[in-house]
C-alpha cells in the first residue's frame, strides 16, 4: 500500500481518533513500526492535532480572562470626564453645603441677647449747639459728658422729666446696662410723644427701645415694635431694622 | 448564579487533568492567584496591562503543564504559578530587549531552587506562532476542528450544531479541516519543529 495515498492518511486519522478496528489498530501499528515516513506522518498529524488543541486552551482562556479582569477591576473602574467634572462639582457642592451648614448652626448656637443687641447698637450721640446762647441742661452735660450714672442720678431725683430728659435717661440706662430703666424710660418719652402734636426724639426712643427690650429678652414686646420700625419707612432707623436681625430675634424668642 | 469557592489545590489539578467544570476553575485561579502575582511584573519594568498579558498565559502554560502531567505537586500551586509568572515576565522583557541586570542576578540566585520552568514552557514565540496559525484556517474549519479535538464532542453532537447533512459529511470536512492545518503548518518548518518539541516534551 501507498503510505501516500489520501486513504492512508485518512486511517492514520482514524487511528488517531480512535476509530479503527482492533485488528486495522494492529495492523497500522505494524506497519508504523517498520516504516519510518509513515511514522513521520502520524507525527506531522499529532502535531497538527496539538496545533488545535493549544488554540483552544488560549481561547478558552482568552474567554475568561476579560470577564474576569472587568470583575477584579471593577473597584477602580475609571469615569469619563464629564461624570469626573459632575462629581468633582458635587462634591464642591456638598462640602459648601456642609460648610454652610456649620456656620448656620455655629451662628445659632452661639446666638445670644447680647450678641444681637451689641451687633446694632450704637451709642446716642447727643447734638448740641454751641453758639453760646443756649444753654445745656445739667442733664444733657452730663450726657455729654458721658456721665451716664449722673444722668440717671438727676434723672431719679425728679429734677428732668422732659422728653428729652427721659431719652437720655433710657439712653445712659442702656450705656451702663440698666435695661429695666432702660425700658422704663422709653417708654415715658412715647408715652409723653402720644400726647405731644410735636413727638420728641420718638423714632429715636422706638429704635433704642427695641434694642432694650432684646437684651433684656422681652422678644414678644421687641418684635412688634421691630415690624412696626421696619413697615415704616419714613422711619429714621427703617433700614437698620433687617430681616436678618428680625429671624435672629425670632431665634432667640424661639429659644 | 456560580457560587464563588477556592479550590484545594489537589482539587484544582485533578479538574484541570481531567477537564472538569474547567471554566470555574479557571476562574478560581483568577481570584486565588491574580492579586498576589501582578505586582511581580508591575514592580519590575511592567504595566498592568503587561501584568494581566502575562497572567493569561500563565494560566494556559499552567494548565497546559498539568494535562500532560508535568506539575507533579512538589510544590504548592501558588509557587508553581508564581515561578512560571517570573519566568515568562523576564522571558518578555529579554524579548523586548530591556531587561533588568538586578533581574537577571536574582534568577540565577534563585536556578537552585525554583523549579525549572523555563524548561517546561520553552519557546512561548513559537506557541504563538501555533496560535497565531490556527486562527487563520477558515472559521467553519476551525469550529469542528476544535469541538472534535479541543471539546471531544461527538460527531453526532458536532452535526447538532453544524447543520450538516449527516455525520459523514461531517467526518468529511473534519478531515479536509485537518489536512489543511496540516499543509499550513507544514510551510514553515520552524512551526513544525515547535510542534514537534510541543508533541514530544
Amino acid at each position: 500500500m501507498d503510505n501516500s495515498t489520501s486513504e492512508m492518511a485518512e486511517k492514520l486519522v482514524r487511528y488517531i481518533d480512535g476509530e479503527l478496528t482492533s485488528a486495522e489498530k494492529e495492523n497500522l501499528e505494524q506497519q508504523l513500526a517498520s516504516d519510518k515516513m509513515l511514522q513521520n506522518k502520524l507525527d506531522s498529524l499529532k502535531s497538527t492535532i496539538k496545533a488545535i488543541k493549544l488554540y483552544g486552551l488560549k481561547s478558552k482562556v482568552s474567554a475568561i480572562h476579560h470577564p474576569m479582569m472587568e470583575e477584579m477591576q471593577a473597584p477602580v473602574r475609571k469615569i469619563n470626564p464629564t461624570r469626573k467634572i459632575v462629581r468633582y462639582s458635587l462634591g464642591v457642592a456638598a462640602s459648601l453645603i456642609l460648610l454652610a451648614g456649620c456656620y448656620i448652626a455655629y451662628n445659632f448656637l452661639t446666638l445670644s441677647p447680647d450678641k444681637v443687641f451689641a451687633s446694632r447698637y450704637q451709642s446716642y450721640e447727643l447734638v448740641t449747639v454751641r453758639d453760646g446762647n443756649t444753654n445745656e441742661t445739667p442733664v444733657e452735660k452730663a450726657y455729654l459728658e458721658k456721665n451716664y450714672k449722673e444722668v440717671l442720678r438727676i434723672h431719679d431725683a425728679g429734677e428732668d422729666h422732659t422728653p428729652k430728659g427721659e431719652f437720655l435717661c433710657g439712653a445712659a440706662a442702656l450705656e451702663v446696662k440698666d435695661n429695666s430703666k432702660a425700658i422704663k424710660c422709653f417708654n415715658e418719652v412715647l408715652d409723653a410723644n402720644k400726647q405731644n402734636p410735636k413727638p420728641v426724639l420718638n423714632d429715636e426712643a422706638e429704635y433704642y427701645l427695641s434694642l432694650g427690650y432684646i437684651r433684656n429678652k422681652d422678644y414678644d414686646y421687641a418684635l412688634p415694635l421691630l415690624t412696626k420700625i421696619q413697615n415704616d419707612p419714613n422711619h429714621i432707623y427703617n433700614k437698620k431694622i433687617t430681616d436678618k436681625l428680625i429671624r435672629q430675634v425670632k431665634i432667640l424668642k424661639r429659644r | 448564579m456560580e457560587v464563588i469557592r477556592n479550590f484545594p489545590d489537589s482539587e484544582l489539578v485533578a479538574n484541570l487533568r481531567f477537564g472538569l467544570r474547567m471554566d470555574e476553575t479557571i476562574r478560581a485561579i483568577y481570584r486565588s492567584h491574580f492579586d498576589s502575582l501582578i505586582w511581580y511584573v508591575m514592580n519590575n519594568s511592567g504595566s498592568r496591562q503587561d501584568a494581566e498579558d502575562v497572567f493569561q498565559e500563565v494560566v494556559v502554560a499552567f494548565i497546559d503543564l498539568v494535562q500532560k502531567d508535568k506539575f507533579r505537586g512538589e510544590s504548592t500551586v501558588k509557587t508553581f504559578l508564581f515561578s512560571l509568572n517570573r519566568f515568562i515576565w523576564l522571558n518578555e522583557l529579554k524579548r523586548r530587549g530591556r531587561a533588568l541586570v538586578r533581574e537577571e542576578q536574582y534568577e540565577k540566585g534563585q536556578e537552585k531552587v525554583e523549579l525549572d520552568t523555563g524548561q517546561l514552557i520553552a519557546d512561548r514565540e513559537g506557541k504563538a506562532e501555533v496560535v497565531r496559525l490556527v486562527g487563520e484556517l477558515g472559521e467553519t474549519c476551525r469550529k469542528i476542528l476544535l469541538m472534535f479535538y479541543y471539546e471531544d464532542l461527538s460527531m453526532k453532537e458536532i452535526l447538532e450544531t453544524m447543520h450538516y447533512e449527516n455525520e459523514q459529511v461531517v467526518r468529511n470536512k473534519k478531515y479536509k479541516c485537518l489536512k489543511q492545518l496540516e499543509q499550513m503548518v507544514n510551510t514553515n518548518p520552524a512551526l513544525k519543529q515547535t510542534l514537534k518539541n510541543l508533541l514530544h516534551g
